[in-house]
C-alpha cells in the first residue's frame, strides 16, 4: 500500500506514524510544502522571541523519520485526480496513492480592510515568521488587529523586541469568545501593564500606504502610523487549492468528512484542521493529534467511530496562564482570588458545573473534565475545587 | 537593542560565549595548575588562592541567587530551592570551614559526601579525622545521601545543596538551554557516567584494600593521582564550569559527577520522585526540553503522556516552570497515581 498524506503538520505526522506502528510494509509519504520537517507550529512565537532556535521546533529528531521510513517530501501539492489516484505537485512530479490523507491545515483569514503591502503579516506559517523577524528591526510601531490566541502571541512577541504595539480588538471586551467581562478585564489589564496600547471595541477602518504600510486608521477615526500589521483575525481551513483541482473533494468550510474521516471521494481522507468532521472543526493542536491516530486507524480499514470528547483548552496571556474545560459561557460563579491576580469562575446550569474558566493559576484539565462529564452539583464542585489544583510544589494557591 | 543583541550572543555560543568561556577556563587551570592567583589573595587579605575561590564562588552563587528569584518571583518551587541553595553555600561551604580554618582546625565541608568528594572516603584520611566527623560521613554518604534521594529525587541533593549545581542554577542560569538534546548525547551520557562511577568504586576500593592489608601498591597512589588530576580538576573544573557558555551548566553533573550516577539509580530505583505530565495538553513546544539543563527531552515524554523519570534529572523544575501549558508536575510519591478521568 502507498499511504500519501498531503501535510505534515501534527495530523499528517501524527497519522503517518500511527499507520507505521501497526504495517511496517506500507510505503509512507508525506508532502509538505511549508517545511521538509514536521515543526511546532504552537511555538512559532518562541523562535520569534529567540528563545528557541528553528530547529527546536523540531518535535523528534530527524533521524526518526529514516529509522521509521517515511519518505518526506518539500512541495505544494497542485492537482488532485482521484480518478487515476493521482497527485500532481508544483515542483511538476506525479504521484500515485491507494490512500491519500489530506492533513493541510489551516490558513490566516483575511480581512477586508487588507491590502497587499509590505508590512502586513500574518502569524501562521515559517514564512510568515521569516517576514515578522525581516521586518521587526524597521518597525518604529506596529499595529495587531484581532485579539484571539494567536493575536496575543504575536503582540507578546513585538514587546518582546521592544517594539510599541497598538493591539486593535474587535469586541468591547477582551476575547468573550471563551472569557467573561471580568476575566477580559483582568486579561486587558494584564496586557497594558506590558506596555501595549490595547484598544478594546475598535477595528481597523482603513490602511494607508504606498507599496509598504504607512498606517491604519481605526473605526474611531483615529490615524496610527506604523510598518507593521499583524492581521491575526483567526484562521480557516486550508481548502482554496482544493476548489481548482481536477476532482475536488466536497468542500464546506473545510473538507468534509464522516465519523471515519472519509471524505466524499473513494480512499481519500482529511484529518486535522483543513477537516470538517461531521460538521465540526477542531483548530487545536491536540484535536489534530487525536484525528490524525484515528484517521490512521480508519485507513487501515478499521471501524471508527470519531466524537471529540469534551472540550478543555489553555492558553497564556503574557504571563497569565489559562484553563477551561466544558463550557466556557453562561452563567456561573466568579471569583477572584485574594492578593493575586488569578481568578476561578465555574458556569453552572440547573445547579449542576457544565463548564470552568480558571485563570493565573495551574490546574488539571483531566479533573475539571471528569466533573463536567460526571455532571456534579456546583455547590460540591466549590468545596472539591482544591482537588483539580496543579501548581508547583510550594506554590498551592489558597481558594 | 545593542544590549539583547550582546546577551543574546553571550548566551548562544556567540563569540563573547567564546571569550567567557576562554576565560573560565583559563581561570580554572590558573587556579588548579599555578600559583598565578595567590598574590591576588593576598592583596585582598586572604591566606590562599582556595580561600579567594571560596569568596569567588559565594559571591558569585548570591548574586545569581538573586537574579534567579527575581526572575522565578512567582514560582515558589524555585524561590525556595534557591534560598536554600544560597543558604547552604555561605553556612556550609563557606562559613563553617572558614571559621574552622581561623580557629586552626581542619577544614570540613559538611555539605559535601563521597563521592563527590572523593577524599572522603578514601580511609587513610578519613580515619585520621575525629570520631564525629567519620559517623557523620559514613553516616551521610552511605545511608542519608541515598535514601533522601529515594525518597525525593536527586534533586534533594543536587539542585538543593549542592555546591555544583548551586552554581549552575545561580550564576549558570543564562546557558542552561545549550545542553546537548540529542539522542547520541543521552547515550554517550549513559558511557561516560557509569564508567566515571565505576573507576571511581574501583578506586575506593583499591584503597580500602591497601589500607587493610597496609601495602599502597604504587599503581594505586598513581591511580589517585590520576583521578584527582582527571576527574577531581578538568573534568569537574576546567570543563564543568569553564564550559557553561558553550556546553550548558550541567556538563560535568550530566556526564561525569560519579555522585549524580549514584543518586540517578536510587532516584529510579525509589520510583518516588517523578515528572507528572498533564494528558493530552502538550502542545509539543519544545520549550521545556530548550530548557532542561540536563539535556532530557522532555518534550518526549510529554508528548506522549507519559509521565516518568529520568536519572539524570535533577529536579530543577525549571522544564515545568516555562510550560505554557502548565502540562508538567514535579511530584513525589509512590505509585503513578491517575487523578485523571481516563481517555
Ligand atoms: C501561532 C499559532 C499558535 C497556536 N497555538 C496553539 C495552542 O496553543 N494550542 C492549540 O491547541 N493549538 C494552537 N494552534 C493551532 C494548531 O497549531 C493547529 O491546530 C495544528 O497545527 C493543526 O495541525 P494540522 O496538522 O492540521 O495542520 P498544520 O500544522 O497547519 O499543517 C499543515 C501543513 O500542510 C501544508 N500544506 C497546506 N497545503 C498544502 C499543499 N497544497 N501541498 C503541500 N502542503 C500543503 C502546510 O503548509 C502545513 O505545513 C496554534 C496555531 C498557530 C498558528
Ligand atoms: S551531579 Fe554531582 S556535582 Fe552536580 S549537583 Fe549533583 S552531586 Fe553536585
Ligand atoms: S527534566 Fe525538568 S526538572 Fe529534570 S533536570 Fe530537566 S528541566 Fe530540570
Ligand atoms: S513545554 Fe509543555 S507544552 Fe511545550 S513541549 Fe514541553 S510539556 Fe509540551
Amino acid at each position: 500500500m502507498h499511504l500519501v498524506i498531503v501535510g505534515n503538520g501534527v495530523a499528517g505526522i501524527t497519522a503517518a506514524m500511527a499507520v507505521r506502528a501497526k504495517d511496517p510494509q506500507a510505503e509512507i509519504t508525506i508532502i509538505s510544502g511549508e517545511s521538509e520537517y514536521f515543526f511546532s507550529r504552537t511555538a512559532l512565537m518562541y523562535a520569534y522571541m529567540d528563545i528557541m532556535q528553528r530547529r527546536d521546533l523540531e518535535p523528534y529528531e530527524r533521524k526518526v523519520f529514516r529509522e521509521q521510513r517515511l519518505t518526506l517530501r518539500k512541495d505544494w501539492v497542485v492537482d488532485l485526480d482521484a480518478g487515476a489516484r493521482q497527485l500532481r505537485t508544483q515542483g511538476g512530479a506525479t504521484l500515485s496513492y491507494d490512500k491519500l490523507l489530506l492533513a493541510t491545515g489551516s490558513r490566516g483569514r483575511r480581512a477586508p480592510w487588507e491590502r497587499d503591502l509590505e508590512g502586513v503579516v500574518r502569524f501562521v506559517s515559517l514564512q510568515d515568521l521569516d517576514a515578522c523577524e525581516r521586518l521587526t528591526p524597521g518597525t518604529r510601531r506596529a499595529v495587531v488587529a484581532g485579539g484571539g490566541l494567536i493575536g496575543v502571541e504575536l503582540v507578546e512577541c513585538l514587546v518582546h523586541h521592544r517594539v510599541p504595539v497598538t493591539f486593535l480588538v474587535r469586541e468591547p471586551s477582551y476575547w468573550p469568545a471563551a472569557l467573561s467581562p471580568e476575566e477580559g478585564e483582568m486579561v486587558a489589564a494584564h496586557i497594558r501593564a506590558q506596555g501595549v496600547d490595547l484598544r478594546l471595541g475598535t477595528e481597523v477602518a482603513s490602511m494607508e500606504g504606498e507599496g509598504k504600510v504607512a498606517g491604519i486608521t481605526t473605526t474611531a477615526g483615529e490615524a496610527i502610523a506604523c510598518q507593521m500589521v499583524g492581521v491575526t483575525i483567526g484562521v480557516e481551513p486550508n481548502v482554496e487549492w482544493l476548489r481548482s483541482v481536477k476532482t475536488p473533494p466536497d468542500l464546506n468550510r473545510g473538507v468534509l468528512t464522516d465519523q471515519a474521516f472519509r471524505t466524499s471521494l473513494p480512499d481519500v481522507f482529511a484529518a486535522g484542521d483543513v477537516a470538517e468532521v461531521t460538521g465540526r472543526i477542531e483548530p487545536l493542536w491536540y484535536a489534530a493529534k487525536r484525528q490524525g491516530e484515528a484517521a490512521a486507524l480508519s485507513m487501515m480499514g478499521e471501524r471508527v467511530e470519531y466524537a471529540p470528547p469534551a472540550y478543555y483548552n489553555s492558553a497564556k496571556f503574557f504571563h497569565l496562564e489559562w484553563t477551561c474545560a466544558g463550557e466556557t459561557k453562561g452563567p456561573g460563579r466568579f471569583r477572584k482570588l485574594p492578593g493575586r491576580e488569578a481568578s476561578v469562575r465555574v458556569i453552572e446550569r440547573d445547579g449542576m458545573a457544565v463548564g470552568f474558566s480558571m485563570l493565573g493559576t495551574r490546574w488539571n484539565h483531566r479533573v475539571l473534565v471528569k466533573w463536567v462529564e460526571q455532571r456534579l452539583r456546583v455547590d460540591d464542585v466549590m468545596k472539591r475545587l482544591s482537588e483539580a489544583q496543579y501548581d508547583v510544589e510550594f506554590g498551592r494557591v489558597a481558594l | 537593542m545593542i544590549r539583547d543583541r550582546l546577551y543574546h550572543d553571550l548566551t548562544n555560543r556567540g563569540i563573547t560565549g567564546w571569550i567567557v568561556a576562554a576565560l573560565l577556563v583559563w581561570f580554572y587551570i590558573a587556579l588548579y595548575f599555578t600559583e598565578n592567583l595567590t598574590p591576588w589573595a593576598q592583596k585582598v587579605g586572604l591566606s590562599s588562592k582556595w580561600d579567594l575561590y571560596g569568596v569567588l564562588y559565594t559571591v558569585v552563587i548570591l548574586v545569581g541567587g538573586i537574579a534567579m528569584i527575581r526572575k522565578y518571583g512567582h514560582n515558589r518551587y524555585q524561590v525556595v530551592r534557591t534560598a536554600v541553595v544560597m543558604f547552604v553555600q555561605v553556612v556550609f561551604a563557606f562559613s563553617i570551614p572558614m571559621m574552622l580554618k581561623a580557629l586552626h582546625q581542619p577544614e570540613y565541608y559538611l555539605s559535601y559526601f563521597w563521592p563527590l568528594k572523593f577524599d572522603y572516603m578514601n580511609p587513610e584520611y578519613l580515619f585520621r579525622q575525629p570520631w564525629p566527623f567519620v559517623v557523620y560521613t559514613l553516616a551521610a554518604s552511605l545511608v542519608i545521601v541515598p535514601l533522601l534521594a529515594a525518597l525525593f529525587g536527586k534533586r534533594w541533593y543536587c539542585s538543593w545543596v549542592c555546591g555544583c549545581g548551586g552554581l549552575a542554577n545561580t550564576m549558570g542560569e543564562p546557558w542552561r538551554h545549550l545542553s546537548d538534546k540529542s539522542s547520541a548525547a543521552w547515550k554517550f551520557e549513559k558511557v561516560s557516567i557509569y564508567s566515571v562511577l565505576c573507576i571511581s568504586l574501583a578506586l575506593t576500593g583499591l584503597l580500602f584494600y591497601s589500607w587493610f592489608t597496609k601495602s599502597k601498591a604504587p599503581e594505586v597512589v598513581q591511580f589517585q593521582t590520576w583521578y584527582g588530576l582527571i576527574v577531581g580538576s578538568i573534568l569537574s573544573g576546567a570543563v564543568g564550569t569553564g564550559l557553561y557558555p558553550l556546553g550548558g551548566t550541567r556538563v560535568w553533573c550530566r556526564f561525569f559527577c560519579p555522585m549524580a550516577a549514584l543518586l540517578g539509580i536510587t532516584q529510579r530505583a525509589g520510583k518516588r520522585f517523578h515528572i507528572r505530565v498533564k494528558e493530552d495538553m502538550c502542545i509539543s513546544c519544545g520549550l521545556c526540553s530548550k530548557y532542561c539543563e540536563m539535556g532530557i527531552d522532555v518534550r518526549a515524554y510529554a508528548q506522549r503522556n507519559e509521565s516518568f523519570t529520568r536519572a539524570s534529572c535533577v529536579g530543577c523544575g525549571i522544564c515545568s516552570e516555562v510550560c505554557p501549558r502548565g502540562v508538567l508536575r514535579l511530584e513525589n510519591q509512590s505509585g503513578l497515581v491517575q487523578i485523571s478521568g481516563g481517555r
